[in-house]
């Protein structure tokens, strides 16, 4: 374990806090004394007396977190002798008058495991001591014990108070304190009798800050420039100069989706690719660089479309919660009926819920998904509140306009479309305005003076492809029988003489042969037109698709299926289809317009081909086709009216009634407003959680939140109460059961939980966030797990140096480059990395900053580094993510992935390595063997192996040896001398002039081998892998 | 069997900063001079020195091992038990009845009648077990092999059920079974990686390499994806032909001044054993490029050999190939080799949906000669000494049609052999019901299975764990017992 040292480290610096703990335990004692005087008893009674207080004092600190408040682990309630007596799962905690054979007390003795309190340190000998006398003289309770409110006093829930940086006595080092960090620095080294390391020279600062703060080595450029700054600030305005550069917020952007666990695939077995999880990326950058607050970056992120329904961006922030896995084949693909459905929905809000805790709070709820949480203060029935918190929503795609005033309109417009069947519902005349009046009769008139006009036309030949019988009618429709193919495509041939034909009519009609009677052949009486296409053929052609194609447009349908619109029809894409279901039984229509009027030859047919290739028997059972010549815009309405709308234009004027002229209304105010909707501009997509997206087979939004269980042990077979959405209650600054209104409103739920997270009071997200931008800066956290700051996470180095920074960050409107400014400007940040053997030998693992942190490159930041030297890094922001690999269609769902052939001399492949498309499984191995993320998982800290695999990748990966030859390029460019190109390989790859001696030796190699030989090795050296 | 390095040696990580227990690790070698590759403990967030292979345990963390390595045969898509192993009499009987199980639905079509096992039955060795004819030769090996005849897993889906069967999880992101073994006991040798896959020729199976991956452990933990008779078998073992810049000279060259150049550095940067690791893993490096390319030259293998594992039938030399692969691979120090048979997607595995009498016998002929020669030569050679194998899938087989001769997926119960160390030889443990619907008796799940292998390792299944994100994670997740009945 490598946190051993550390955590003996802390169990030393325990030891005061003990002390306070026992001094409070004598406060209790106090006041037992003063009422057992009253009563004047004994001496014997007293020190009883005091001895009870003492030790169930001591139960109140030490056990009753967990066995007597909201807990009873174990089955162990310690509140009242009763409970104690009784004992739990194992019996009786403690023999009467026998402390020996006690089993707390040999369990608090560590003498039987597992030794308590669970996971603490143990407690003193003296308070041992004392809880055996109480037992010896009968385990007897003053009173009921009480957990403390909140019941927790661990170090994280704490409310946030600023500490005052230390005071320092004056000493060799007191010039060296640059800013309050360093006093919070200096004061624990000065305690251990160590020394801050003299600060880094400039090349060193230099290109230590420009790749932590932008990913990207400093130019030779930048390093002449600093160099010759002599200015007493330079290194501060270098600062400013890269927080406020773009690269700023790529960079920063990347280390929060590894947090989040950020990928563009599914990540299961059907690892479908997500186009457009991308915007979410680019939130990222945008918000770093734009120095977003903290707080509604945070609220953002977890509620943005409800908070800010004005902001488009705040919907694309939702990607957050959509970043991980998604079970396609559990959540879509099987039958809804099944538990592996409601197992794979409870998993995927795990995944929502674990997100969110380790990220903004560092809490691990997600272990109190199967019992209570064995070490902190949370209750299962807490975890599955937050589980329905994310109830009402589903990781999907979904659309949003870019353009805010394009989205007003569009939601104006919805609102008044989500209005209209009010209007038709209460029939009320005085709703019908007189605008709406002229508008409905204005409508009237075109429709009748242009219904009629369709011709029906009769086949001359029909033919099925698949051995489906087809007959003429006599209405001249086609009639389905016999075998029933899985799939057919019918082809129809009109001779017509009629010229200027402007459109088409399709009409799929009911039949009594016909299951559930139609219009389709399924058993269900749908059917799935997936293309239709109309042609002009000579009359002798015989390919089905001879002659000439007849684009088709405007399509309208009188009914459409969800998610199988008339427009699938026309759309090329044969996995998309046209449907009726559920209203089956009825005869449907759809019309359509070409592009322009057609006239036939003599010879010619027009032939009509209907693709049904959706498969299982989805086939139209009968058909009959019409034609018009009538001037485009088609007078499309007339025909595909519903049938109620028909009989009122039957109906003269005035004999309508109320509920008809409102009916009447309602359908041209809908037939109006979708029009408008349809010519506003295109909204984007994109991959987010969300309850507004197009259903996919029994993969459909939930219109109100799902109903979430308690799972007792997580089982799905073994649910109980429901759970009622809410936080936590140890962070006892706020309340965890909220108010919702409509328990219904999803929104309200996330917009709770975002209020509680960002909320100022909420002392864990604030430390959360200060201890991640330490970790990036200085390699590891003030905290060294920054996804758990409970009772299995690292205790905090720096305990208040964390506190004033998390309240500064506040103080400064959680402006984030602020804090990045404070801590990169510090005395500490600045150190040099050398090593000292004294200091070592105090602190080997440097925690208390005697020196910087020399940290290794990490993957984004090599590739990035190459490219960068290379000079061939595209500087292109934002956007669709780049395929780095060549991608073909699989024989499933799962597209095959081939990085080998991509071209990487190609301009994808210079983009910055933040925007590559991440594949889930089956990530980039080049990236991958230099511990790049798995995408997988939250990956708040990376590993930085050291592996015989990543050493051949650094070699061998075609990546790196092609760009060694193009830095080679760069050189033999620059300099015709190879003991200059190789002075000038120093400066780009390592940042610094060559010494003879490094010009001698790789001069000599590379007039032996070529300067590509010797870029490589250079950047395969240590020192160009790491960052001093 | 070349000799493999101590068993104390282990992939070596740097991570974070420098320790103690590091610098001590490192000065006492005498540093880069004195540098042992062998010896190189694991540093950062690799096991802790307490939990190291212990010679005294035969190479176990924490009791005696008997096995050192692993071949784990996994068929993808999920094998149909009562077509295979598990025979079941009952099917014929009933053959075309609608028997209610009281299930709506299987995971993608409603239950259809029962349907028999379109194939021949027959009782095989002393030990008498009935194997279909499906599988005739794994059929001769039988008294090698214990079975588990009732396992069951928790999910009726390819993705879940996969990652569940390799790692213990139903979610993506979990180290698996060979990544934990890498993680737990290091490596065997220096030449080659620790842990081996190698997938079906057609292509990697579901989840792709999320079933390899090291999850949230050092990536040094990860299968290497091995593709023998691709162009590239192994991803940057060589330079890119088309790098004409790069000869053998260049390279001999490169290494020592790029020694030279790390060693200066190292002089002005003293404390840290990350960038001595470094230094390290080029020798390593070398090394591999030696060995790997020899492991697969299959041609170093006699024509009786060869033919043993059916490479000289078209219809089973790939999966063939992998498996010679994996003897000659553990053989030369490879702790954990996962040899896959069928790919993701609906077809070209093991996931008969459509029609079992012709889908089945398709892919079990693509394995069943070279797995029976994989068997027999491992006896033959003593391997099964201290080698552990595995046959194994994700989930089995619905008794009923989907369609009119497919089986749909059946987390209910399926089966599963070992053979090798540790193991009895012709041991049966579990049943399942009449109609191999569902596990009737000593039902097993993959945290059993697992904790058996960790088990023959010298590995406590509960105390091999990892912190993350707060939890200690185990293979085993919060269950698992070793199933002694099958134990020698």
């Amino acid at each position: 374990m490598p946190n051993a040292p550390l955590r003996f480290l802390h169990a030393r610096r325990l030891a005061p806090q003990t002390a306070l703990l026992t001094l409070s335990g004598l406060g209790g004692l106090f006041v037992c004394l003063a009422l057992a005087l009253a009563e004047e008893p004994s001496d014997a009674e007293r020190s009883t007396a005091a001895t009870a207080r003492q030790a169930t004092a001591l139960l109140e600190t030490h056990c009753l977190d967990c066995h007597g408040g909201r807990f009873t682990r174990g089955g162990l309630d310690l509140t009242t002798r009763e409970g104690l007596v009784k004992g739990g799962q194992h019996g009786p905690a403690v023999v009467s008058g026998d402390a020996a054979s006690s089993r707390l007390l040999q369990q608090v003795q560590h003498q039987l495991e597992p030794g308590m309190p669970f996971k603490r340190e143990p407690l003193a000998a003296g308070d041992i001591a004392t809880l055996a006398a109480w037992i010896d003289g009968g385990a007897h309770y003053p009173a009921p014990l009480k957990c403390r409110a909140g019941g927790d006093d661990w170090w994280s829930l704490k409310p946030l108070v600023k500490p005052a940086p230390p005071k320092l006595p004056r000493s060799p080092d007191s010039d060296w304190v640059r800013t309050p960090i360093d006093q919070f620095v200096l004061a624990r080294l000065n305690a251990k009798g160590l020394r801050p390391a003299p600060p880094a020279d400039r090349r060193t600062l230099l290109r230590r800050v420009t790749f932590d703060l932008v990913g990207l080595p400093p130019t030779a450029e930048d390093t002449a420039a600093f160099l010759a700054d002599d200015a007493p600030d330079a290194y501060e305005r270098l600062v400013d100069r890269l927080l406020d550069s773009p690269q700023f917020g790529e960079r920063w952007a990347r280390h929060w989706m590894d947090t989040v666990h950020y990928a563009e695939t599914h990540g299961h077995d059907q690892d479908r690719p997500r186009p457009n999880s991308w915007p979410y990326r680019d939130y990222l950058i945008h918000a770093f660089n734009t120095d977003k607050p903290y707080a509604r970056f945070v609220a953002e992120q977890l509620a943005g479309d409800v908070l800010y329904p004005d902001d488009s961006q705040a919907i694309v922030a939702l990607g957050f919660l959509a970043t991980g896995p998604w079970d396609e084949s559990s959540l879509r693909d099987i039958r809804e009926d099944t538990v592996d459905r409601e197992i794979a929905r409870y998993l995927d809000r795990d995944d929502m819920v674990t997100t969110a805790m380790s990220t903004f709070v560092s809490t691990t709820v997600h272990c109190a998904r199967c019992h209570e949480h064995k070490f902190d203060p949370i209750t299962q029935a807490e975890y599955y509140g937050l589980q329905a918190v994310f109830a009402g929503v589903d990781k999907a795609e979904r659309t949003y306009d870019p353009d805010p005033a394009v989205a007003r309109t569009r939601q104006s417009l919805q609102a008044r479309q989500a209005a209209v069947p009010d209007l038709i519902a209460k029939a009320d005349p005085s709703l019908l305005t007189p605008e709406i009046a002229n508008q409905t009769a204005a409508w009237e008139q075109t429709v009748t003076a242009t219904a009629s006009r369709w011709r029906i036309i009769d086949p001359v030949s029909i033919t099925s492809a698949s051995g489906s019988t087809l007959t003429r009618q006599a209405d001249a429709s086609v009639l389905a029988s016999g075998t029933r193919p899985e799939t057919d495509t019918y082809t129809l041939r009109f001779a017509i003489t009629s010229t200027r034909l402007t459109g088409l009519r399709l009409e799929v009609l009911t039949d009594d042969s016909l299951p559930m009677k139609g219009p389709g052949r399924q058993d269900n009486g749908n059917l799935h037109l997936n293309e239709l296409q109309v042609f002009i053929a000579p009359h002798d052609a015989t390919e089905p698709t001879a002659g000439r194609p007849v684009k088709l447009i405007h399509p309208q349908a009188d009914f459409n299926q969800a998610g199988w619109t008339i427009e699938m029809a026309l759309d090329g894409n044969p996995a998309t289809a046209w449907g009726i279901f559920p209203e089956i039984g009825k005869s449907h229509r759809a019309v359509c317009e070409f592009t322009e009027p057609i006239t036939l030859a003599e010879t010619d047919l027009l032939t009509v081909r209907l693709e049904q290739s959706h498969g299982r028997g989805h086939l139209i059972g009968r058909v009959r086709i019409a034609v018009t010549s009538a001037p485009a815009p088609l007078p499309a309405e007339a025909d595909v009216l519903p049938a109620a709308i028909v009989a009122i234009l039957q109906t003269p004027l005035e004999q309508r009634t109320n509920a008809q002229r409102a009916t009447l209304a309602g359908h041209v105010l809908n037939e109006q407003l979708s029009r408008d909707l349809a010519a506003l501009p295109a909204p984007q997509k994109v991959y987010v959680a969300t309850n507004r997206f197009q259903a996919e087979g029994s993969f459909r939004p939930a219109e109100t939140p799902r109903a979430v269980h308690v799972l007792r042990r997580g089982d799905i077979n073994k649910p109980g109460d429901p759970a009622q959405p809410g936080a936590l209650a140890c962070v006892g600054t706020l309340p965890s059961e909220w108010k919702i209104d409509d328990p219904n409103r999803e929104g309200d739920r996330r917009a709770a939980l975002a209020h509680w997270v960002a909320d100022s009071h909420n002392p864990l997200t604030w430390r959360s966030i200060v201890n991640r931008i330490w970790h990036y800066h200085f390699g590891r956290g003030l905290v060294d797990t920054p996804n758990d700051f409970g009772r299995m996470g690292a205790l905090p180095s720096h305990p208040e140096l964390l506190d004033w920074l998390a309240v500064t960050l506040q103080e400064q409107g959680g402006s984030l480059k602020s804090l990045h400014q404070l801590m990169v400007t510090s005395a500490t940040y600045r150190q040099a990395s050398q090593h000292d053997p004294h200091s070592a030998e105090v602190d080997g693992d440097n925690r208390l900053l005697w020196r910087m942190n020399r940290q290794r490159l990490d993957a984004e930041e090599i590739r990035d580094a190459v490219l960068s030297i290379s000079q061939k890094l595209d500087p292109l922001m934002g956007g669709p993510s780049v395929k780095q690999f060549v991608q073909s269609p699989g024989i499933h769902v799962t597209p095959v992935v081939d990085y080998l052939a991509f071209d990487i001399d190609s301009r994808e492949h210079y983009r910055r390595s933040v925007y590559r498309f991440i594949f889930r499984t089956l990530p980039d191995p080049f990236m991958e063997t230099l511990d790049c993320a798995d995408a997988s998982q939250l990956t708040p800290v990376r590993g930085a192996s050291v592996t015989a695999l990543q050493a051949l990748a650094m070699l061998n990966n075609r990546f790196i040896v092609r760009q060694s030859e193009h830095i080679a390029a760069r050189a033999e460019q620059a300099a015709s001398a190879r003991a200059t190109q190789v002075s000038l390989l120093y400066e780009w790859i390592l940042g610094r002039p060559a010494t003879p001696r490094e010009i001698g030796l790789v001069t000599d190699y590379a007039q032996k081998h070529g300067l590509p030989n010797a870029v490589r090795v250079l950047l395969n050296s240590n020192e160009f892998m790491f960052v001093n | 069997m070349t000799a493999p390095a101590p068993d104390d040696s282990r992939e070596f990580i740097a991570h974070g900063l420098t320790g103690p227990r590091r610098k001590f690790l490192w000065n006492a070698g005498g540093g880069l001079a004195g540098l042992a590759l062998a010896h190189l403990l694991g540093v950062g967030d690799s096991q802790a020195a307490e939990n190291t292979p212990r010679a005294d345990l035969n190479g176990g963390l924490h009791h005696r091992a008997q096995v050192k390595r692993v071949i784990q045969l996994f068929m993808n898509g999920g094998v149909s038990q009562m077509d295979t192993f598990d025979y079941k009499p009952e099917l014929q009987k009933r053959h075309g009845q609608k028997v209610d199980f009281g299930l709506k639905a299987a995971v993608t079509s409603v239950p259809g009648n029962i349907m028999q096992c379109p194939f021949p039955w027959k009782q095989y060795g002393e030990t008498g077990r009935w194997v279909s004819a499906a599988l005739p030769h794994m059929a001769e090996c039988v008294d090698d092999l214990a079975f588990l005849m009732a396992m069951q897993s928790k999910t009726n889906v390819h993705g879940p059920a996969s990652y569940l069967q390799n790692t213990g999880f139903l979610t993506p992101g979990f180290p698996c079974l060979g990544a934990w073994i890498s993680y737990g006991l290091g490596r065997l040798t220096d030449n080659l990686p620790t842990f081996v896959v190698l997938p079906d020729s057609r292509g990697l199976p579901y989840n792709q390499a999320g079933n390899f991956s090291s999850g949230f452990l050092p990536v040094s933990n990860q299968g290497t994806i091995i593709r023998p008779t691709a162009p590239v078998p192994v991803s940057d073992l060589f330079p890119p032909t088309s790098a004409k810049f790069i000869n053998p000279a260049s390279e001999s060259d490169a290494q020592s001044l790029l020694r030279t150049l790390n060693a200066d550095h190292l002089r002005d940067n003293p404390g840290d054993s990350r960038l001595e690791a470094r230094i390290a893993s080029y020798e390593l490096a070398a090394k591999m490029q030696l060995s790997a390319p020899e492991v697969l030259n299959l041609a170093e293998e006699s024509s009786a050999t060869q033919s043993l594992y059916g490479l000289d039938d078209k219809v089973c030399a790939d999966f063939g190939r992998n498996c010679l692969t994996a003897r000659r691979m553990i053989e030369r120090g490879v702790r954990f080799v996962q040899v896959w048979s069928g790919m993701g997607g609906p077809k070209g595995n093991w996931d008969n949906h459509t029609d079992i009498p012709n889908e089945l016998p398709f892919i079990a002929n693509s394995v069943d000669k070279p797995i029976a020669g994989l068997i027999r030569d491992l006896k033959s050679r003593g391997l099964f000494e201290d080698t552990l194998l595995i046959w194994t899938t994700e989930f089995g087989r619905m008794p009923f049609t989907q369609g009119s001769t497919g089986r749909d997926h059946n987390g209910g119960t399926f089966v599963t052999w070992l053979a090798g160390a540790g193991i009895q030889a012709g041991a049966t443990f579990g049943e399942s019901d009449e109609f191999s619907y569902k596990a009737a008796r000593d039902t097993t799940m993959c945290y059993d299975l697992h904790a058996t292998i960790l088990h023959l390792l010298g590995v406590d299944h509960q105390k091999l764990t990892f912190r993350h994100n707060g939890v200690d994670r185990r293979l085993t997740d919060v269950h698992g017992s070793v199933i002694a009945e099958i134990l020698s």
